[in-house]
């Protein structure tokens, strides 16, 4: 069942990418960039945490920065 | 300029009054009840120096750099390079918290109203409502946002009012019992709360009339603080010391009315009031990542990356949080810290640095 999410993935990121894309002039060549990256990046992340819904996260990131503190506020 | 619309002072106050009470009606009187136990009603005044505080740093900010919000002057401040990573941190900050606040939804929502519905379609659905109202741009989210405002209130009331009846005013009692400490504590996450509105730099240098920036920024303080202490008010005036226990209080308040055996189920209400605060909420912070990235790249118009935002921040709402136990330990321990370092101390230090150069110039 899970080709069918990619290809749900896909399909959102390919109907975005339909509507802005025209929009875009040709001289806005920084604005196709960061369209590009985000949308690859939404993708791939996407994908990944469908396979790896394990994944450590940025919450697990911050979490591990933040933990001198955070044990501060728990009550446990 | 990358956002042509202007917003009056007062479509400012009522983008900013739901961004911070949507969550906090709901999930803080059990917070603030697990440090300050009766006194918790007391918590969200001391909280809300924090909120004067960062409305004051703002505005500071923006008399300094007018026209520029927070991403374009701390390029100003401190240098292009370290400029662009703090603005870095912070726009992650709020794309990451976005991402919980997106999740805190879903989960409320298939928690209490729809247990079959897959996460995925409620999250979508409200950040594809959210894309749409932030594509149309500041002009069009403010007015959203003072459409659903009177809805906020009255529905907010309506569920005070017939609270009445059944409150336990007993339960507030010993007022201060040990001392200020315990309200003390219960104020620390609510802080960052307040803290979020810092917000405020994302809309100051859109508003048609500069002046009144301030005022109405402190208005919306006020407003958020009166409406906190009286959930908070509520929630332990009904419930007392179990109030820690829920995990939503003030739903849990609205379940327990019923008046003549006629007017019950009235949690539905609360659900019409989360679902609005929250839409309003999720669009300030999607706003404010989109304008801020949109600045950070240098682009000249931020539509194109409104979208691929809204695609990314449903990946990290999905991706922050295993499960709802682990979403409220983590907002109870860990974010207020990260919190405070984004929204408290890089602004504070900005304004300090921002201060002394203005001196050495002269």
């Amino acid at each position: 069942m899970k080709w069918l999410s990619v290809l749900g993935i896909i399909l959102i990121a390919l109907l975005i990418t339909l509507y802005e894309w025209p929009k875009l002039k040709k001289n806005q060549k920084k604005e196709k960039k960061a369209f590009v990256v985000l949308m690859l990046t939404s993708v791939t992340l996407s994908i990944s945490i469908l396979y790896f819904p394990d994944m450590p996260g940025p919450t697990e990131l911050i979490d591990k920065i933040f933990k001198p503190f955070g044990k501060l506020l728990s009550t446990k | 300029m990358l956002e042509k619309g202007k917003i009056s002072a007062l479509q400012m106050t009522v983008l900013l009054y739901p961004t911070i009470t949507a969550t906090a009606i709901l999930v803080l009187p059990a917070t603030t009840g697990n440090f300050a136990k009766q006194d918790m009603w007391l918590s969200p005044i001391w909280a809300s120096i924090f909120g004067y505080l960062s409305v004051f740093i703002a505005y500071l900010l923006h008399h300094y750099y007018p026209q520029k919000t927070l991403i374009q002057f701390s390029e100003k401040i401190v240098g292009v390079i370290p400029g662009k990573l703090i603005s870095f941190g912070f726009l992650f900050f709020l794309l990451h918290t976005n991402g919980l606040n997106l999740r805190d939804y879903g989960e409320f929502v298939i928690g209490n109203f729809l247990p079959k519905t897959p996460m995925i379609v409620i999250i979508l659905s409200m950040a594809f409502v959210c894309a749409i109202t932030v594509y149309g741009g500041l002009e069009v989210m403010a007015r959203a946002s003072q459409f659903f405002f009177p809805v906020f209130v009255v529905l907010f009331l309506f569920i005070i009012i017939l609270l009445v009846p059944v409150l336990n005013p007993e339960n507030i009692f010993p007022i201060l019992g040990e001392g200020l400490t315990p309200s003390l504590k219960g104020a620390l996450i609510p802080s960052q709360w307040f803290n979020e509105f810092i917000l405020i730099s994302f809309f100051l240098p859109y508003l048609n009339r500069n002046g009144k920036g301030l005022k109405w920024g402190i208005i919306a303080v006020t407003l958020v603080m009166i409406t906190l202490v009286i959930s908070n008010l509520f929630s332990l005036l009904l419930f007392g010391d179990l109030t820690p226990f829920f995990t939503y209080p003030f739903m849990d308040a609205a379940r327990y009315i019923s008046i003549a055996d006629f007017l019950q189920h009235v949690e539905s209400i609360i659900m019409a009031l989360w679902v609005t605060g929250m839409f309003i909420k999720i669009s300030v912070f999607y706003y404010a990542v989109v304008i801020g990235v949109a600045q950070w790249l240098d682009l000249t118009n931020y539509r194109p990356i409104v979208f691929p935002i809204g695609f990314l921040l449903v990946v990290v709402s999905i991706w922050s949080t295993p499960s709802l136990q682990k979403l409220i330990d983590f907002s109870g321990t860990t974010w207020p810290f990260y919190a405070f370092l984004f929204q408290m101390l890089i602004p504070i230090s900005l304004l300090f640095i921002a201060i002394i150069r203005k001196k050495r110039s002269k």
